[in-house]
């Protein structure tokens, strides 16, 4: 067998139509996982990623080109409404490049809900445990060790103690990390174990080529053997496209993030009505808390910890509740997320140094839809339902509770009308908060749904081994097939099922 | 950092069409208002009435005030104007909505006979500040696009990280290491 490589088109962009056996759309958690096992087995695999290949220098730490380069457009994605910032990669290694590092595997609770509620009954607590341990294996998964705990995480970890609310110092994926801190656009010294790292390597010497700066725009022929795709090359900075070119697979298999995938399955008119429905973003909400002493919160592990007090599982909805998770990011990003404007700006950040940050994270209903817009671009609607805004509402003041507990002079929830909180009275303004559309800074990191699995076509857009209702031999391994929240956190999940996808493909073939 | 893609040309149109309706309702006349722009060479999207309003409200939003403000401000603006060059036509288009619509602010939001670029700074800000905490979600967009935009630009340069006190990226050196191309 001989090894495969990794190749920016953008260098050479005019390329020959060619014919694979296996096709690939996405490069992060599992679209290298299904590369990984289908090479393994002597598959001929090519993968197509619009981002480009990043690591060591190219990871500036610098906020302007990281996130312009390592998130999906430009990370300028949002709902229709403005109302929330979608958040995903579009680099080599998927968002696990740009996440936080946090390994929370589907727990069995979630797994027997999609059992009994959705019908999915191969996907037993069981069935799915040695895929649950492998993914472990492949994050190389370890608990941040108490060391790692930097002064903002220690922060909501005290103040979480003080009122007596649970949480814990969360599994990651670093190994050799620094504390460089700025996780959320890239580590530089490939301390992060993602599949850039892990299964992409394993895949390449197993003999899968990756092709960066590839954009996959059409599936046709999606019900012969062999499927044609249409791939554009994308220039060096990913901007537009200058060339294209033709790629004929006996397989097709979608990893490109649950809005990807989708969103190519619309394009190309794949699938059933089914398809574009039940999408999951998992809103969060930034709360900012402010201290006299320093904190330092850019430096070391951004998210260690969690308070888990408010999380729970719910018979009929599955993951529920909500949970507190430390976060902090570069000044451009903090500062943006502040409702200031002229010599306000530069006042709130003169505390940048002694703030701490969270993210108050809700795991929701599928209520939301995939689109297309005229253009033929992605259109994300998503009904911002009343418990979520309660949830969101009651997290928020477990997160200030917690800070003022820890000795914050003041903690911000930074609404357009920013809600400042200084002592337990002023806890009642959260429950004020209307969270109108582009009145609240929320952000979705964690994307499910939009193809659904479901053991009927009349409930799903693909059947639980991941093939699209329709087509033939076009299937998805992502998020995108899950009928709930998986998780808080979805590489862990997403690395399980798209290795027990790609096992039953094998089994099956 | 992309602010634009930000601004979804359904909502843009959906604005752009009530506001240009309003100020043809007003007479040409309100057109006038605006005046004339000088010519800004360099450009590779914007004209020079778009260009002028995108400065005015760099200068609004962001922490910046004396001799330098006007030199960092345009450094920012042609820097958005060159990201612009990357973006689809569809946000380009909904941007210049966005800033026709900014300039016209104080006539259809405060029914003055001035536009943006000519309030003097300290109105230009309140009333900047007005779209932020504005009722209205698409002034909230406007204003938040905006805000992410030049935020991002402006927090990245090592010259302003001493006023914050955050001593740069750790693993690249100083800032002005950092600053050293």
């Amino acid at each position: 067998m001989s090894a495969g490589a990794i190749l920016d088109l953008s260098l050479d962009p005019r390329q020959r139509d060619r014919t694979v056996d296996v096709l690939v759309v996405g490069s992060g958690c599992a679209g290298a996982t299904a590369a990984r096992a289908l090479a393994r087995a002597g598959r001929e695999v090519l993968v197509l990623e619009e981002g480009g290949d990043f690591t060591g220098e190219k990871l500036t730490q610098r906020d302007g080109r990281m996130y312009d380069q390592l998130y999906m457009d430009r990370s300028g994605r949002m709902t229709s409404d403005l109302s929330m910032s979608v958040l995903h990669g579009r680099v080599l290694g998927g968002s696990a490049v740009i996440n936080a590092s946090d390994v929370v595997p589907v727990s069995d609770e979630v797994l027997r809900f999609w059992q009994k509620k959705h019908g999915l009954t191969d996907y037993g607590p069981e069935t799915l445990e040695p895929y649950r341990q492998r993914a472990l294996a492949d994050l190389r998964a370890t608990r941040i060790s108490d060391d790692q705990v930097n002064r903002a995480n220690r922060l909501l970890m005290e103040g979480a103690a003080s009122v007596g609310a649970k949480g814990e110092v969360m599994l990651n994926n670093r190994v050799g990390c620094r504390g460089l801190g700025t996780c959320l656009i890239g580590c530089p010294i490939g301390a992060k174990q993602n599949p850039r790292w892990v299964a992409i390597p394993e895949a390449v010497e197993a003999g899968a080529t990756f092709l960066c700066r590839a954009r996959a725009v059409r599936i046709d022929d999606a019900t012969a053997e062999l499927k044609r795709v249409s791939v554009r090359v994308l220039d060096p900075d990913g901007y537009h496209e200058v060339d294209g070119f033709t790629v004929r697979a006996r397989l097709v298999i979608l990893a490109a993030n649950a809005i990807g995938s989708t969103h190519l399955a619309l394009r190309s008119g794949l699938g059933n009505a089914q398809v574009g429905r039940h999408l999951s973003l998992q809103p969060q909400l930034g709360v900012v808390a402010r201290f006299n002493e320093e904190v330092i919160p850019y430096r070391g592990i951004p998210q260690a910890f969690a308070v888990t007090e408010g999380e729970r599982f719910d018979d009929e909805r599955g993951l529920w509740g909500y949970r507190v998770e430390a976060i902090m990011g570069t000044p451009g990003i903090i500062s943006a997320l502040l409702p200031r404007v002229g010599p306000d700006v530069m006042t709130a950040m003169a505390a940048y140094n002694r703030i701490a940050a969270s993210l108050v994270l809700v795991p929701d209903e599928p209520s939301g839809t995939v689109g297309l817009t005229k253009a033929g671009r992605v259109r994300i609607d998503y009904q911002h339902k009343d418990n979520h805004k309660e949830r969101l509402r009651e997290g928020a003041k477990l997160a200030a509770r917690c800070y003022l507990a820890a000795g914050a002079y003041e903690v911000e929830i930074p609404t357009n009308r920013p809600v400042f909180v200084k002592s337990e009275r002023d806890l009642a303004l959260i429950d004020a908060i209307p969270f109108e559309p582009c009145s609240a800074p929320l952000m979705s990191a964690h994307q499910q749904g939009g193809l659904r699995m479901a053991p009927s076509e009349a409930d799903g857009a693909c059947a639980p081994n991941g093939l699209l209702y329709g087509t033939r031999d076009v299937y998805c391994f992502d998020s995108a097939l899950y009928p709930s929240s998986s998780s808080s956190h979805t590489q862990a999940p997403i690395l399980a099922t798209a290795q027990f996808l790609s096992e039953r493909l094998l089994a099956k073939s | 950092m992309d602010a634009f893609a930000f601004l979804r040309r359904r909502t843009f149109l959906k604005l752009g069409i009530a506001g240009v309706a309003g100020l043809g309702a007003a007479g040409g006349g309100l057109l006038a208002l605006r005046g004339s722009a000088s010519a800004v060479s360099g450009l590779g999207v914007l004209d020079a009435h778009r260009f002028r309003t995108l400065l005015a409200v760099a200068e609004a939003q962001l922490p910046v005030d004396g001799a330098s403000a006007a030199a960092v401000c345009d450094r920012l603006a042609r820097l958005f104007d060159g990201f612009l060059q990357g973006e689809p036509e569809e946000n380009v288009a909904d941007l210049k909505t966005a800033l026709l619509l900014v300039e016209y602010g104080p006539v259809i939001f405060e029914r003055r006979l001035t536009t943006f670029s000519h309030l003097a700074a300290d109105e230009r800000r309140r009333h900047w500040r007005g779209w932020m905490e504005s009722d209205l979600a698409v002034r909230r967009q406007v204003s938040l696009a905006f805000r992410k935009f030049f935020h991002a630009v402006f927090f990245d340069d090592p010259a302003v990280w001493p006023q914050i006190g955050y001593p740069g990226p750790s693993l690249w050196g100083t800032p002005e290491e950092a600053a050293t191309p």
